[in-house]
């Protein structure tokens, strides 16, 4: 595959002063590939998703996004974090705004785009997603959903260079998990570089090309998709499909 | 004394209203819009400043609010002229007119409040819409003015209004320094003329009608603007 979007190496990240929650953790994204990363909880994904964006800031080790180093004091953060977009468990959608102009924050302040062509843009995003007619309503007029896909068509907006997940559709009622995957799915197969928080494993055999298994704030295993379902190496990783997959 | 006298109140209405009133109403307006615009720095400046800034501004809040206002008000009529000689360099006390000092102690007082209104609302937000703004590339400041802050005056607004309310009463305080607000144009022609009774009843219902009418709205506002979330 092509140049590498993420690099992360030998990370380790603690909050506060409390242990390390990520230890020497090392992982690559190429462009175009999709990532899956699952663990227990508590195993520290979140942690890195909001590293890779900077959201969180890491003590050892270092980050290179796009080919910037995010620990480069000379980067532009909000300009590296407008082009990584990010989808949260709790859609995080702003509530007193419209959804069109959900969509359209961040494209006018951030990249600076005429008003008209942001709305452009938001409306061929919404209508990807299936959300063309709800474009002048709030989102708690929404479902759960439905909110989150317009999570996901506002990060597109920024015409990001890799899609981060975390969790998204966890916190949704079952039968409204599968709207959300299929758009992920679509995603995916558009070639869109993706590095993918869930538990959906029906997701990660379809579209990843790679699983990543986290534990304890380390990654135990890291596996072509098929090789990660078919004969997880380590122990843990063993344990924690059984689990999750004989249910 | 005689009779209570109404024709008093009748003929001194456009003196109460057009001088005391207006004064009265927009002290409290500017007071609480400037005591707003301070209070949201100080609480940005708590929440998301350097240890120094956080450490002055809750030194300031926690400064003033133990102070009684009336002092507060003195205090600053007779310092301002000499706080204004000192910054300016000029050789005497600069004059400051009785509403410019009453403005700046009201905004001065207020904001300490209000930042704590400020900082409650800002905290009630919850965490994932500041990282939600950040991470599509909002500064802290863009997302504070375009994401959190529009949420906080809303979810805040009735506690921001009742505020209001409560420095509307408040301004009164301001006779003290012999100005013509709404108390002290009630006050002057009540010393004028001996009506102290009928002057002094009169300002306590206009203020208990204004200020009850006032927060019966915010309890309506209150029940209609929650955000849906
Ligand atoms: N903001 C935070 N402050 C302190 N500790 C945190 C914070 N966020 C997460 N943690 C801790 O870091 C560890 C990893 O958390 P997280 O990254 O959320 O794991 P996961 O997403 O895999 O469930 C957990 O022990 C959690 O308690
Ligand atoms: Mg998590």
């Amino acid at each position: 595959m092509s140049e590498p979007v993420i690099q992360i190496e030998h990370v380790t990240k603690s909050y506060g002063t409390g242990g390390p929650v990520l230890r020497d953790v090392s992982l690559t994204v190429a462009g175009g590939e999709v990532v899956v990363v699952c663990g227990p909880s508590g195993s520290g994904k979140s942690t890195l998703i909001k590293c890779v964006n900077a959201l969180e800031p890491i003590q050892g080790g270092r980050i290179v996004v796009g080919g910037q180093d995010l620990g480069d004091r000379r980067v532009d953060l909000p300009r590296l974090r407008a082009r990584v977009g990010m989808v949260f468990q709790h859609f995080e959608l702003f509530p007193h705004m419209r959804v069109l102009d959900n969509l359209c924050l961040a494209q006018t302040k951030v990249l600076g785009r005429p008003r008209a062509e942001a709305e452009t843009r938001a409306m061929a995003l919404l209508d990807r997603v299936g959300l063309h007619a709800f474009a002048e309503k709030h989102p708690g007029q929404l479902s759960g959903g439905q909110q989150q896909r317009v999570a996901i068509a506002r990060a597109l907006a920024m015409d990001p260079m890799v899609m981060l997940f975390d969790e998204a559709t966890s916190a949704l009622d079952p039968e409204m998990v599968s709207e959300v995957l299929d758009v992920m799915v679509e995603l995916a197969r558009s070639g869109m570089t993706m590095m993918v928080v869930t538990h959906e494993m029906g997701f990660a055999r379809k579209v990843a090309h790679r699983v990543v298994f986290m534990d304890q704030g380390q990654i135990a295993e890291d596996a072509p998709t098929q090789a990660f379902f078919e004969a997880p190496r380590s122990e843990r990783a063993q344990q924690f499909l059984s689990k999750i997959l004989t249910y | 004394m005689s009779q209570f006298d109404f024709e008093i109140i009748h003929r001194s209405l456009s003196y109460l209203f057009f001088e005391g009133m207006r004064f009265t109403l927009t002290l409290t307006l500017l007071s609480a819009l400037g005591g707003v615009i301070l209070g949201t720095l100080l609480a940005m400046a708590r929440m998301a400043g350097g240890p120094v800034l956080a450490a002055c501004a809750a030194g300031y809040v926690n400064l003033v609010r133990p102070l009684p206002l009336v002092l507060v008000i003195f205090w600053f009529y007779f310092l301002v002229p000499y706080l204004g000689q000192w910054l300016t360099g000029a050789s005497r006390p600069i004059h400051v007119g009785g509403f410019a000092s009453a403005l700046i102690t009201f905004i001065v007082f207020e904001a300490a409040y209000f930042s704590e209104i400020m900082r409650a609302g800002i905290g009630s937000i919850p965490r994932g819409q500041a990282a939600a703004a950040t991470a599509l590339g909002l500064t802290y400041r863009q997302s504070m003015r375009y994401v959190i802050l529009p949420q906080v005056f809303r979810i805040m607004l009735p506690v921001l209004l009742t505020q209001t309310i409560v420095l509307f009463q408040d301004t009164s305080l301001v006779y003290v320094l012999s100005i013509t607000d709404f108390l002290g144009a009630a006050s002057k022609i009540a010393q004028r003329d001996g009506r102290l009774v009928e002057m002094y009843s009169f300002a306590a219902l206009v203020y208990f009608i204004m200020s009850f009418t006032a927060s019966q709205g915010v309890r309506t506002l209150r029940a209609r603007v929650a955000v849906p979330r």
